[in-house]
C-alpha cells in the first residue's frame, strides 16, 4: 500500500459537469485526463507528481468503468515508451514523472516517439523539481522539448488554466502529430484551488480494439528511410500545424495593457509570481490588472513568431521573465526580432539572475532594474525590501541552526550507515558510491558517508571504474526502488558480467519509500492490483551473484560482521548485502491504529520504547553521532555537577531498538534502557509483577534505609 | 495602485510536525467564511525532518465578486509582505525572520520549545544554540509576537501542536473569524476531533493570556542531616566561604553517596587545601572561582563511574518510578525495564583488587580468557528478580572499592591534577581554573572515556609550550572547546596547529 490512502481524493475524480472541484494541482490534472478521454496513463512516481500516480492506483474501479489502463511503469523510460500506443492508433495517452531526472531517463523513448509522430494525443506531464526544496540537479526540461521537437506547455498556475491546458494539450498533439509536454513547477503541483469540472469521457476507440485490429505503418518506424522523412515532416508539417493550432486557440495570452513602449514576456508558470511582484511595485492590482502589456507564454516551445513580432513591434524594450538557464526563450526572442529587423531591446538575464528560482523577491528586484533603465519613475521603490538590518541578520545567522533532512524516527536504513561508520573506524574509510532514495541522507550529518550519486539505480555503476585489484574494496548503495528501476541490469548484471569484486548494499525496505511508499515487485505486502513478493535475493542469484547475505538491518552486530566479511573475504566476485527491514513510516501507518484499537479493546498489548538513564549519561552524545534518530535528542542535565546536556529519548520513539544495539556494538555507556509497557495485563501478569515488586521492593527499602544513614536531609 | 490585498500567511515548520494539517485548516476556515483561499507547499525530501514552508493566501470573495475577476494569488511568500507567520518551533521563527517574512505588520505566532538540529546534538559538549537571542529579535521585529511552549501544551492536553497553533491563531484575532468558525473547521476535518479541540482550547486560552497558573508543588519539610554526615556539613559551613557552599554541598553529597562519610572527609580535606590557596590569591574578589571549579570536578572525579556505581544507581527505587514517568506508563500498566550494558575486561579489572586486576590486564592469556565472558553486550532486565539481584550483588562490592585497581589509578590522577592546579595558581589564577575545568573532557565509559583521556593528555602536554604565556588560560579554553567539537579530534588538531603557528610568527 502507498504511504497514504487516497480514498477521498478518488471521489473527486467522479465529479460531473458543472460541479466544482476543490483540491491540489496535480489531482486536478488527474481529473482533467479523465475528462479528456485518456485511454492509458503510465509514469514513475517522484515528488511532485507522486500524487497523480497514487490517486490513480487507488482509483481502479473508476478507471475500469472508463476503460482506462493505468500502469506503474518500471521507469520513466518504460513510461515514455508506453506512448508508442498513440503512434498507430487514435488513443490518447499520458505519462508522468519528476523532471529533469525522469526526462533524462526517458529521453531515448521520448526521442523515438517524437520522431515517429503520434496519431492519438500524447501528453507528458513533468513535475519540474527546480528551486526551493528540490533534491536534484538544477536543470531545465526545456531543451528536451527543443531537441526532440516536443511542444512544451507551461500554463499559469491556477487550476482552471492547468486543466484547460491538459485538454488543449491533447488537441494540439493530435493537430500536429507531436507529443506535448506539460511542465508543472513544484508549487503548482501542490497549489490548492478549484475549477469547474466536466464529465469524464470514455475513450471512443479502445485499447482492445487496437489489439484486435492492429494497424501497421512502416512510415512511423524509426529506421531508414523513415527517420529522415520524420525530420523533414517535423519541420514542414508538424511545426506549422502546431503554430496554427496555438494561434487559433489563443493558448498564449495577451494580458495587461495594450499600449505603452515597454512590455513583459513571461513563462505562464511564473505569471502569478510576476503579478505579485508587480503589485508590490505598484504596477498592478490584486486581480492582475495592469497598464503594462504582458505576453504570457502558456506555450514556451515553439515560439509563435507572429505573436512575438506583433507584441514587440511598438516597444522600445521588453522584459523576458524566464527561469533557469540557458535562456533558450530569450535567445529565440532575439533571433526572431533580429530576423524581423525590429530594434526592441530584450532584457532578461541582464536584470534577472541566471541561476536559481524566480521568487517574488527576485522578480521584484528585476522589475525595479528593468523599469529604472527603460521606463523611469514607473515602478515604486528603488531597491529590495529586505526588512532586516544587517546586524540582526548576522545575529540570526549565528544563532539559527541549519536543519538538513534526515532519516525518520526508527528508520531501518539508519543502522546500515551506523554499521558502515563503525566498520570504517575499524578498517579505515572506503569509497562509497550512493544512489537515489532516502538512503542518500547518509551523506549528511551525522553519518557523512558517500562520495557520489549518479542517478536512480546507478549506485553500483557509479563505482564500476574501481574494478581493479586494490587493498580495499568499494561499497555501493542501492535502494529497492533503484534496483527495480534499472539497478538490477545496469548495476548487478554489469558487475557479474565484468567480474566485479566489490560490495553492494541493497536497502530492501519493501517500498519505493522516498517517493511516497509505493509498492514494488519485492514489496512484502499483498496488493490486489499488482504482483508483489518477488524477492530481490532470487533476482540477484538468478543473475549469477553467489555471495548474497540477507541481514535484518536492526541487527547491528550482524550487519557489522557481514560488512566486515564482505570487505575482507578472499572470495572473488560481486558481493551483495541485502539490508532488510520494513520502512518505519509505512509500518507505523499500518500498525499504530491496530495497536491503538487493540489497547482500547482491552487486549494484552506491549508497547516498547527506549529511554536514557540521566544518572549514568555523561553527555558525550556518541550515541547521537552514530544514530541521528530524531527522537534521540538532548536535554539539560539533572546533575548539578555536570555541565553538558544529557541525551534524552523523546515521545516520538517507536522502540526500534537501534540505540540499544548501538550502545552494544560501539561499546558505549550503560545508559540506554528499553521499557516495555504492558497494557491490559492478564491476572497472571499482575501476580507475577506483584511478586517481583514485593521482593525487589524489599531489597530496595533495605538499601534505602542503609543510605538514609548518610542522608544530608532535605536541604538541597 | 490601490487594491484589496490578500491576507498572507506563512507556516514555517519541520517535516512531520503537522504544518500541512494547519495549512488545510486555514484554507478550510477561509473558504467557509467568505474567503477565496489558496495554499502551496514544497513537498519532497524537505518533509523528511527538514525545514519547510507552507504558504496560504486568503482573499475576500466579496471583493472578487465586485471586481468580477479572480484574484491572482502568489505561490510563495515575498519578504516584507507576510501578515501572519506561524512557526512550530522557535528557531523556525528565526528562520522566518532571516527570510524577511517578519516585519512590523506581521503577527508572529511561535512555539518556544526546541527541536534540536543535528549540529546542536552532535558535539561532545554543549552545542545548543541560543533561542533567547532569536526570541528577543523576534519580539523586536514582529508587529506582534505571541509565543509559548506549545509542544508542552500539546502534551498536557494529549493533542497535537498543530491544534495548539490553530487555537493561538484564533486567540490572536489576526484573522477575521470567530472561535466557532475555527472549531467548526476542526470538526469538519473529522480526524482526532476531540484531541484537536482540546489543543485548540489551550492555544486559545494561552494567546489571550488566561492560562491557569500551574500550582506549585508543596515544598517538603526540611529534614536535618543524619548523624553520620552532620559533622561534615558542619565543617563545610564553618570552614568554607558561603559562596562555595552550594557546589561543595553537591560535591560532598555525591562522594558520600558514592562511598561513605570517610570518603566525604577526604573530599573536604582536599578541598580545604584548594580553598586555602584560593583565599591566599584573592579568591574572595574572584567569586571563589577556583574553589567552585575544583569542587565540581573533584566530586565527579572521586565519584567515578565504575561498574559498582552503575549497578548501585540502576537498582534504586527512585529510578524505577522515574522511568515509569518518563515513558508515560500509567499505574495499571506493568513496565519492564531492560538495560543495555557492555562491561569489558577493563571494566571488570577496574573493580578487582589492584594486584589481580593488574595481572589480568598485563597477562595476554588471562585477558583473553576473561574476554570470553566479557566480549559482548548484555541486556539485563532490572525489573526481573534475576537481573535485579545480579546488579545488587555487584553493587554490594562497594566496601571493597578502596582496594580496587581503578581506585588507586584515580587517586594518583587526582593528585597529579590537583598538583598542576596548585602550581599554576601563583602565576596565573585563571589558568588554574581552566585546568580544573579541563576535566570536562573526561567522561563516559569505554572508548568515550579513553578519547577524553587522550584529549586531556594532548592538551596538558601542549601546555608545556605556552604555560608561561600571559594568556595561557585562554589557550586552554580554546583547546578545550575544540576538543568538545568532534570525536575525530579534527577541531582540536586545527586549534593546536593554529596555536603553534600563532606562536612562531
Amino acid at each position: 500500500m502507498a504511504e497514504r490512502s487516497f480514498a477521498t481524493e478518488v471521489q473527486k475524480l467522479k465529479l460531473g459537469k458543472g460541479e466544482t472541484f476543490h483540491g491540489e494541482g496535480i489531482l486536478a490534472v488527474t481529473k482533467a485526463l479523465l475528462q479528456a478521454g485518456v485511454s492509458y496513463v503510465g509514469g514513475y512516481q517522484g515528488a511532485p507528481i507522486s500524487h497523480l500516480m497514487d490517486v490513480l492506483s487507488d482509483a481502479e474501479p473508476i478507471l475500469n468503468d472508463l476503460g482506462v489502463h493505468f500502469e506503474t511503469s518500471a521507469s520513466e523510460a518504460a513510461a515514455a515508451a508506453m506512448l508508442a500506443a498513440s503512434v498507430n492508433y487514435p488513443l490518447r495517452g499520458a505519462v508522468t514523472w519528476k523532471s529533469t531526472v525522469g526526462t533524462n531517463v526517458a529521453s531515448d523513448a521520448l526521442a523515438s516517439v517524437a520522431s515517429s509522430g503520434v496519431m492519438g494525443g500524447a501528453l507528458i506531464i513533468v513535475g519540474e523539481d527546480y528551486g526551493e526544496g528540490s533534491s536534484i540537479m538544477q536543470e531545465r526540461s526545456h531543451p528536451f522539448a527543443m531537441k526532440s521537437q516536443i511542444w512544451l506547455l507551461d500554463p499559469r498556475p491556477n487550476l482552471t488554466s492547468i486543466t484547460q491546458m491538459v485538454e488543449k494539450g491533447f488537441e494540439l498533439s493530435e493537430a500536429s502529430n507531436t507529443p506535448v509536454m506539460l511542465e508543472l513547477r513544484i508549487r503548482a503541483c501542490h497549489v490548492s484551488g478549484s475549477f469547474t469540472a466536466k464529465d469524464n469521457v470514455k475513450p471512443a476507440f479502445t485499447l482492445a480494439e487496437a489489439m484486435e485490429h492492429p494497424v501497421r505503418d512502416y512510415g512511423r518506424v524509426v529506421l531508414p528511410p523513415s527517420n529522415f522523412v520524420h525530420e523533414v515532416e517535423k519541420i514542414e508539417k508538424r511545426w506549422p500545424a502546431a503554430v496554427s493550432y496555438i494561434k487559433k486557440h489563443k493558448l498564449n495570452e495577451f494580458l495587461g495593457g495594450s499600449t505603452g513602449d515597454v512590455g513583459i514576456i513571461v513563462q505562464g508558470g511564473l505569471y502569478n509570481t510576476l503579478m505579485r511582484a508587480m503589485q508590490l511595485a505598484g504596477l498592478a492590482d490584486s486581480f492582475g490588472r495592469t497598464d503594462i502589456p504582458i505576453y504570457c507564454l502558456n506555450v514556451t516551445y515553439p515560439m509563435i513568431e507572429d505573436e512575438v513580432r506583433g507584441f514587440c513591434a511598438d516597444k522600445r524594450a521588453v522584459l523576458m521573465v524566464e527561469e533557469g538557464q540557458p535562456e533558450y526563450i530569450e535567445q529565440a526572442l532575439n533571433t526572431i526580432l533580429r530576423q524581423a529587423d525590429l530594434q526592441t531591446r530584450v532584457v532578461g538575464k541582464e536584470v534577472l539572475p541566471r541561476a536559481g528560482e524566480y521568487t517574488g523577491q527576485v522578480l521584484r528586484n528585476g522589475l525595479q532594474a528593468f523599469f529604472a533603465a527603460h521606463a523611469p519613475g514607473k515602478a515604486k521603490g528603488t531597491k529590495s525590501d529586505q526588512p532586516l538590518d544587517p546586524k540582526t541578520q548576522k545575529q540570526l545567522t549565528q544563532n539559527v541552526p541549519q536543519r538538513p533532512v534526515g532519516f525518520c524516527t526508527g528508520c531501518p536504513e539508519r543502522p546500515v550507515f551506523t554499521a558502515m561508520k563503525l566498520i570504517q573506524r575499524e578498517l579505515g574509510n572506503f569509497h562509497v558510491s550512493c544512489d537515489i532514495g532516502c538512503h542518500l541522507f547518509s551523506i549528511l550529518p551525522p553519518f557523512n558517508i558517500g562520495n557520489t550519486t549518479m542517478g536512480y539505480g546507478l549506485g553500483w555503476s557509479g563505482a564500476s571504474a574501481f574494478n581493479t585489484p586494490a587493498g580495499k574494496r568499494t561499497i555501493s548503495i542501492m535502494g529497492d526502488g533503484g534496483f527495480w528501476h534499472n539497478g538490477l541490469t545496469s548495476g548487478v548484471g554489469g558487475a557479474v558480467f565484468n567480474q566485479n569484486d566489490n560490495v553492494l548494499v541493497i536497502i530492501d525496505n519493501g517500498y519505493s519509500a522516498a517517493t511516497g511508499g509505493q509498492d514494488l515487485l519485492s514489496s512484502r505486502a499483498d496488493n490486489t492490483n499488482r504482483v508483489t513478493n518477488q524477492p530481490i535475493e532470487r533476482a540477484v542469484r538468478g543473475l549469477g551473484v553467489n555471495w548474497v547475505r540477507p541481514v535484518n538491518t536492526y541487527d547491528l552486530g550482524k550487519m557489522v560482521r557481514t560488512l566486515r566479511e564482505a570487505l575482507t573475504t578472499d572470495v572473488k566476485g560481486p558481493k551483495i548485502i541485502l539490508a532488510q527491514s520494513e520502512c518505519m513510516l509505512n509500518r507505523q501507518r499500518r500498525e499504530k491504529p491496530l495497536q491503538r484499537k487493540a489497547i482500547q479493546d482491552g487486549q494484552r498489548t506491549i508497547k516498547t520504547r527506549f529511554g536514557v538513564d540521566a544518572d549514568t549519561c555523561t553527555g558525550d552524545h556518541a550515541c547521537i553521532r552514530l544514530s541521528g534518530c530524531p527522537s534521540l535528542t538532548i536535554a539539560d542535565t539533572p546533575d548539578p555537577l555536570r555541565e553538558d546536556p544529557v541525551t534524552r529519548v523523546n515521545n516520538d520513539c517507536v522502540g526500534c531498538g537501534v540505540c540499544g544495539e548501538i550502545a552494544h556494538a560501539a561499546i558505549l555507556c550503560p545508559s540506554f534502557y528499553r521499557a516495555e509497557i504492558l497494557h491490559n495485563p492478564t491476572r497472571w501478569d499482575r501476580v507475577r509483577a506483584a511478586v517481583r515488586r514485593a521482593i525487589i521492593g524489599f531489597f530496595q527499602r533495605l538499601d534505602e534505609r542503609k543510605r538514609a544513614r548518610y542522608s544530608f536531609g532535605g536541604t538541597s | 495602485m490601490k487594491t484589496v490585498r490578500p491576507i498572507t500567511i506563512a507556516i514555517t515548520a519541520m517535516g512531520g510536525q503537522g504544518g500541512g494539517v494547519l495549512a488545510d485548516w486555514i484554507v478550510g476556515l477561509g473558504q467557509q467564511n467568505g474567503y477565496l483561499a489558496q495554499s502551496t507547499s514544497v513537498p519532497g525530501v524537505a518533509q523528511r525532518t527538514g525545514a519547510t514552508i507552507y504558504y496560504v493566501e486568503l482573499f475576500p470573495a466579496e471583493a472578487a465578486d465586485k471586481a468580477k475577476h479572480d484574484p491572482i494569488l502568489a505561490m510563495m511568500p515575498v519578504p516584507g509582505d507576510v501578515d501572519i507567520v506561524i512557526a512550530s518551533e522557535i528557531m523556525e521563527a528565526g528562520r522566518a525572520l532571516m527570510r524577511g517574512f517578519v516585519t512590523d505588520r506581521t503577527t508572529l505566532i511561535a512555539s518556544t520549545h526546541r527541536v534540536y538540529a543535528i549540529s546542536e546534538k552532535e558535539p561532545l559538549g554543549d552545542g545548543r544554540q541560543d533561542p533567547d537571542t532569536v526570541k528577543a529579535l523576534a519580539a523586536k521585529t514582529a508587529g506582534r509576537f505571541i509565543a509559548f511552549d506549545m509542544d508542552a501544551a500539546a502534551q498536557t492536553t494529549n493533542s497535537f501542536i498543530s491544534s495548539v497553533l490553530f487555537g493561538t491563531l484564533a486567540g490572536s484575532d489576526a484573522l477575521p473569524f470567530s472561535r466557532t468558525a475555527y472549531e467548526k473547521t476542526i470538526k469538519n476535518g473529522g480526524k482526532a476531533v476531540e484531541a484537536n479541540l482540546r489543543g485548540f482550547a489551550l492555544g486559545l486560552a494561552n494567546s489571550a493570556g488566561t492560562t491557569p497558573a500551574i500550582p506549585a508543588s508543596p515544598t517538603p519539610p526540611i529534614e536535618p542531616p543524619a548523624p553520620a554526615v552532620a559533622p561534615l556539613m558542619a565543617r563545610l559551613e564553618s570552614d568554607f566561604a558561603p559562596a562555595t557552599h552550594d557546589m561543595l554541598h553537591h560535591g560532598l553529597k555525591r562522594v558520600v553517596d558514592f562511598q561513605d562519610p570517610a570518603y566525604g572527609r577526604l573530599y573536604l580535606d582536599r578541598m580545604a587545601a584548594v580553598h586555602e590557596l584560593d583565599k591566599a590569591y584573592n579568591g574572595a574578589r574572584r567569586g571563589w572561582r577556583l574553589t567552585r571549579d575544583v569542587a565540581r570536578y573533584l566530586a565527579l572525579k572521586m565519584a567515578y563511574d565504575d561498574t559498582v556505581r552503575v549497578a548501585d544507581l540502576k537498582t534504586r527505587a527512585s529510578r524505577f518510578a522515574r522511568f515509569a514517568q518518563e515513558v508515560g506508563a500509567k499505574d495499571d500498566q506493568i513496565i519492564t525495564i531492560t538495560e543495555f550494558m557492555h562491561p569489558r575486561v577493563e571494566e571488570l579489572c577496574d573493580i578487582l583488587p589492584t594486584p589481580l586486576g593488574r595481572f589480568i590486564l598485563r597477562t595476554p592469556w588471562a585477558k583473553k580468557f576473561m574476554g570470553l565472558f566479557f566480549g559482548k553486550g548484555r541486556r539485563i532486565e532490572t525489573t526481573s528478580l534475576h537481573g535485579f539481584l545480579l546488579l545488587r550483588l555487584i553493587a554490594s562490592l562497594k566496601p571493597l572499592r578502596r582496594s580496587s585497581l581503578r581506585y588507586g589509578v584515580e587517586a594518583t590522577r587526582i593528585t597529579d591534577w590537583l598538583d598542576s592546579i596548585t602550581s599554576a595558581v601563583p602565576a596565573n589564577y585563571a589558568l588554574a581554573c581552566e585546568l580544573a575545568g579541563l576535566q570536562r573532557l573526561i567522561k563516559g565509559y569505554g572508548d568515550t572515556y579513553e578519547r577524553g583521556m587522550k584529549n586531556y593528555a594532548t592538551i596538558t602536554a601542549a601546555l608545556g609550550t605556552f604555560a608561561e604565556a600571559k594568556n595561557a588560560h585562554k589557550h586552554i579554553k580554546i583547546l578545550k572547546e575544540a576538543a568538545l567539537k568532534d570525536e575525530d579530534g579534527l577541531a582540536l588538531s586545527a586549534a593546536l596547529e593554529k596555536l603553534q603557528n600563532g606562536r612562531t610568527t
